[in-house]
């Protein structure tokens, strides 16, 4: 009997910190439903309807635009647009492979050096990424040009034809998306880093482990959570990427982003672009619920990613 | 534990990925004070694509653009995400995971799907209401979106850093939530907040492609621009107005690092 009033105090309380929490989420949160989750539904609804005779999308409901993805056109099936999708799928697999090769050690270099270096350190790896990303692609595109030291080197190791250059080429691609990407991994594995649990080194080693399998059983799995974090941040974008490819890539070898684009600037065929477009969007939410998983299981948190 | 010649080795891809980084970047930089107009052959000192920039209504016009889009959407974005960011500390306990994935959201999104759903939604919105016609204001509103996560996290990281029993001496202190957060929570997350204008405001002004869809014809940025001027054929002007930002950047990051310096362990990055 004398609980009523301690019950109702606490709904009451429940009740304000409710209120609370939304007056302060809300605004955020209804803004991103509104002008990103809103507009992204309104594209993926598009994928399923029919592709009208002036590039607007119409009724009725079909699967026409994925039957095209998948390659099927008016003039039976043709691999062009797998090609694009391998294209995209591998070139994001060499950038990441890559990207993890290049960031693993300079992450752990940076943890190696005096405290007061890393913040400087850690600055000049993410400084190139501030600057605009078609700035950054303009700037390999000066580099890498016929005529340039570069282009001349290449072609005198007989790597590329005379008188052409390293760019355009899928090459350039995936060197932009690495320049691209890079610190997206160094972050992580460096947060992954500066908290390793060096006496398990130590144990490792006391046990005559070699430094090899020293570093597999207590090193790696320590940093795995930022590397799976890092794998996750810098695939996802790749995959998706419009401006390297478009510049970088001379037209030749596209990626899914340039694709979607295409169907849409040229307002050529919306539906054919929001499949592509539910493609990606699919293969981002995947890579959300992954990272989150992971980190979850690797007992890392949030502040990871940022 | 890591032997000297490791370390030797370890500094020496330090140096050539600092190569690799800053070569390209310099490169524009250096052919920007080129006399001649070319990219590959650097003849000798000038400071005539500069000179040009001044002149070129569009550079100027796009640059006005580009910096009144920052500076809006970035203090929309503050305000947003900070409030975010205390409701994500505050409430930390309950399970709030429906909020964390529409936070990663605008962040994981590709920009090409985020930039075409807003311009297919915008170009539906203004055909059937006669609003929101692509431009300016479109633009500010999906900056605004990729910006508001960022803050959010910024602050919220900034309130874990916080003694949390001070939450509580604030309530007996101050008895509205308004004189709390005038005299207690925007004091003490000051730092953070700078430093969440400063990167909402870069994240703008680096924006291409979401920009780049969401742009009205009489609404082009600065990167808009480039990306222009490119497609068409490089004008050496292009090096000129792309090394006036990148000094840009450069300022941005001394200045992040005295914000690092003099706060010690900050928690925002």
């Amino acid at each position: 009997m004398s609980k009523r009033p301690f019950e109702r105090s606490v709904r009451q309380l429940r009740f304000r910190e409710t209120r609370h929490l939304l007056l302060t989420t809300l605004p955020g949160a209804f803004w991103i439903v509104l002008f990103l989750v809103l507009p992204s539904l309104y594209l993926v609804s598009m994928a399923f309807l029919t592709n009208g005779t002036y590039g607007q999308p119409s009724l009725p409901l079909t699967f026409d635009a994925f039957r095209q993805l998948a390659g099927f056109g008016f003039l039976g099936w043709s691999p062009g647009n797998l090609y694009t999708l391998l294209r995209s799928l591998w070139q994001t697999v060499v950038a990441t492979a890559l990207v993890v090769v290049i960031a693993y050690p300079i992450a752990y270099y940076i943890t190696l050096c005096r405290q007061s270096l890393r913040p400087i350190m850690l600055l000049l790896v993410v400084v190139p990424s501030w600057t605009n990303q078609v700035i950054r692609a303009f700037g390999w595109m000066n580099l890498l040009a016929p005529d340039t030291p570069l282009s001349n080197l290449a072609q005198s190791l007989g790597l590329i034809a005379p008188h052409m250059g390293l760019f355009p080429s899928s090459f350039a691609v995936t060197l932009g998306l690495i320049y691209n990407f890079l610190p997206f991994m160094v972050l992580p594995l460096y947060a992954a880093f500066e908290k390793l649990d060096t006496t398990l080194v130590e144990a490792a080693r006391d046990l005559y482990a070699s430094p090899l399998k020293a570093f597999w059983v207590a090193v790696f799995p320590q940093t795995l959570p930022g590397l799976l974090a890092g794998i996750v941040l810098v695939a996802v974008p790749a995959f998706g990427m419009y401006v390297v490819p478009e510049l970088l890539g001379g037209g030749r070898s596209l990626m899914i982003g340039n694709l979607v684009a295409s169907q849409f600037a040229g307002g050529s065929n919306w539906p054919y672009g929001a499949a592509a477009s539910l493609l990606m969007l699919v293969a981002t939410l995947l890579g959300i619920f992954l990272l989150r998983r992971l980190g979850r299981r690797a007992g890392g948190g949030e502040e990871v990613v940022i | 534990m890591t032997s000297p010649s490791l370390k030797r080795s370890l500094a020496c891809l330090w140096w050539v990925l600092m190569a690799f980084l800053y070569l390209p970047l310099a490169v524009v930089v250096l052919f920007s004070f080129n006399s001649i107009n070319s990219s590959a052959l650097f003849e000798s000192f000038s400071l005539r694509w500069y000179e040009r920039l001044w002149g070129n209504e569009q550079i100027m016009a796009s640059l006005g653009h580009s910096l009144v889009l920052a500076i809006i959407s970035s203090v929309i974005a503050v305000v947003i995400g900070t409030l975010m960011g205390y409701g994500l500390y505050r409430y930390r306990a309950r399970r709030l995971g429906w909020l964390i994935v529409l936070i990663y959201l605008p962040i994981v999104m590709p920009d090409i799907v985020f930039g075409i759903s807003n311009m297919t939604f915008f170009v539906r919105l203004s055909s059937l209401t006669g609003w929101l016609s692509p431009g300016l204001g479109t633009m500010v509103l999906s900056h605004v979106t990729f910006q508001i996560p960022f803050v959010a996290l910024i602050a919220y990281s900034r309130f874990l850093g916080l003694d949390a029993t001070l939450f509580d001496a604030a309530k007996d202190l101050y008895a509205s939530p308004f004189d709390r957060a005038r005299h207690f929570i925007v004091p003490s997350i000051k730092p953070a907040l700078v430093s969440a204008f400063f990167l909402s405001f870069t994240l703008s002004i680096d924006d291409f492609v979401i920009s780049f869809f969401t742009a009205g014809p009489e609404s082009s940025t600065l990167p808009i621009y480039i990306w222009g001027a490119i497609r068409k054929g490089v004008t050496p002007e292009i090096n000129a107005i792309a090394s006036l930002m990148i000094a840009a950047v450069a300022v941005a990051a001394v200045i992040s690092l005295a914000f690092t310096r003099s706060k010690g362990s900050d928690a925002s990055r």
